[in-house]
């Protein structure tokens, strides 16, 4: 980070849902932006900046939506900008409206993420026959299901690991209001009997589509002072935040660890000072839309060995009540409006920070990463938050 | 050279759909019914087609109020030659028409056969689709209203 701090000290969210049928979407990124402003303690006016992110504009055919924004987000007379690096834009777009206190350019920045999931069908919009390019014929899980299948090869670990994952998350999913996937029936046994979707992805192993966006108010040292004066909660300091990418196919890339979420991660932990995440982190949000890449993103940012990442979760470390919570929101497998699923991890990671995220609260988090990751594996975005300020 | 490079035609085709809200949805709703409906702005002024947030000051707009089928060329354009996809057979002018009761103008066309029959200033009316279904189309163009305002 440079030489300005910089805290989130608001955070709003709609309530996930499969079709969002009664808003408009710029009326779905307002409620997500003001519910941000009221946890601030703040209105529109006290806003310099807005800083939004959203999926591919093929997802939802809304082409160039900042261009007629403005007056939904009362940006009108400010600088509004859109960010986009496919699923990680959500933890891009806030480290980008980060930068902009970090700099010292403005106090107060209000950041969106959003998508409305119903309007089209994002499985296959990136799956166009386009010639002479590469296709992704398969759809994201077909696309990552061959790298679930080397994982576990490469970790001899046993099958049933990413069920356990799942079976988490969304047991987990059950304490957070806003979480689109409530299944208060959801079982080991239910998910390992659900269809084989991308073998060895199971359907209960796979993310929701979801209608819905997340929003941040991101202030200055004074910001973040006189907003904890007035609302009496905590702001989350930034402390690290990183963005890496690669390309999605290369010589020796390794797509099973890739090399830019390690990049990413050493990053990240050397601004915030982390030398030994397992023991300093508190709790993670962690960018999973297929149950098999909690173990393998425990390995990539440094949790465990390679090869290893699964013992942490088999043995349970993982869990709302383990060492190393990982998703207690109920993450992107319970989750996944697309543009907003990044900024839905920084986010959670911040309300974890904050206390306040009600019933999946993790006692004592002081320091939480929030991770996402788009494109083919080649995008990553983290940041780590603190209850101390840096 | 270029002729030899490989070239391959790509034609997309992908379903989409739209959620309006309470307020562009009960425009369209009004279109099928006959009846064009503004908003009431901040400033007291109103907004056709209508907007959902205030365009200055960012507030939910609420107050829906019903505008007239005739109103005012603010100004044009002539299109004179057919084209495929126009909206009338040409020649034909696109206008901006502000209806009565409304502070805002909208892009229309208006079915006039010579630059002779249209100025700013002039008085226009909605001529309705036969079958309305909910969408700006069902305002099929708009024509002279007979006399100057």
């Amino acid at each position: 980070m440079g030489a300005n701090r910089v805290a989130v000290i608001g955070c709003g969210q709609t309530k996930y849902t499969a079709i969002r049928g009664d808003v408009s979407m710029p009326g779905l990124i307002r409620e997500a932006a003001y519910r941000a402003l009221d946890d601030a303690g703040l209105t529109m006016d006290d806003i310099d900046a807005v800083v939004i992110g959203k999926a591919p504009d093929f997802f939802e055919g809304m082409m160039m939506p900042e261009t007629y924004l403005a007056e939904a987000l009362g940006a009108v007379g400010k600088p509004l900008f859109r960010v986009h690096t496919a699923g990680s834009v959500g933890g891009s777009t806030a480290i980008v409206a980060a930068s902009h206190v970090e700099a010292g350019v403005h106090e107060r920045v209000l950041t969106i993420g959003w998508q409305q999931q119903s309007v089209s069908e994002a499985m296959w919009a990136l799956s166009f026959p386009i010639p002479f390019q590469q296709q992704l014929v398969a759809g994201a899980g077909g696309y990552f299901a061959p790298f679930i299948r080397e994982y576990m090869r490469r970790s001899g670990a046993p099958d049933d690991i990413g069920i356990l994952v799942a079976l988490k998350d969304r047991v987990n999913a059950l304490k957070n209001p806003y979480a689109h996937l409530h299944e208060p029936e959801i079982s080991y046994d239910s998910i390992k009997e659900s269809f084989m979707l991308w073998e060895p992805i199971r359907y209960s192993e796979t993310c929701p589509s979801s209608d819905g966006a997340f929003a941040m108010v991101l202030g200055s040292e004074k910001a973040a002072e006189q907003a904890q004066a007035a609302t009496g909660v905590r702001p989350a300091w930034i402390i690290g935040t990183s963005m890496k990418s690669e390309p999605a196919t290369a010589n020796g890339r390794d797509q099973i660890t890739p090399q830019a979420g390690k990049d990413c991660a050493a990053d990240v932990y050397r601004q915030a000072g982390i030398t030994n995440p397992l023991e300093q982190i508190d709790m993670v949000e962690m960018y999973v839309p297929f149950s098999w890449y909690e173990p393998m993103w425990l390995e990539n940012l440094g949790f465990a060995a390679e090869g290893e990442g699964w013992k942490l979760t088999e043995k349970g470390t993982t869990q709302m009540d383990g060492q190393l919570p990982v998703n207690c929101s109920g993450g992107v497998l319970s989750t996944n409006p697309i543009g907003a699923s990044g900024m839905i991890r920084f986010g959670e990671a911040a309300m974890q920070v904050r206390g306040q995220a009600g019933d999946h609260q993790v006692d004592g988090v002081n320091t939480a990463l929030g991770h996402a990751y788009g494109g083919a594996a080649q995008f990553f975005a983290m940041w780590v938050v603190s209850a101390e300020k840096p | 050279m270029t002729d030899d490079l490989l070239h391959a035609p790509l034609t997309i085709e992908f379903g989409f759909n739209r959620t309006t809200g309470p307020v562009v949805g009960a425009f369209y709703t009004g279109l099928r019914e006959g009846k064009v409906l503004g908003i009431k702005g901040a400033d007291g002024r109103v907004v056709c087609p209508p907007v959902e947030y205030d365009p200055t000051t960012g507030a939910p707009l609420t107050e829906m109020v019903e505008v007239g089928t005739e109103g005012t060329v603010t100004t044009w354009s002539w299109v004179p030659t057919d084209r495929e996809g126009q909206v009338l057979p040409a020649p034909y002018a696109l206008a901006l028409v502000q209806l009565d009761g409304a502070d805002t103008a909208m892009l229309h066309v208006v079915d006039v056969s010579s630059t002779d029959q249209i100025s700013t200033g002039d008085r226009v009316k909605i001529r309705w689709a036969d079958e309305r279904q909910g969408l700006l189309t069902d305002i099929a163009c708009f024509e002279p209203a007979g006399g100057a305002a």
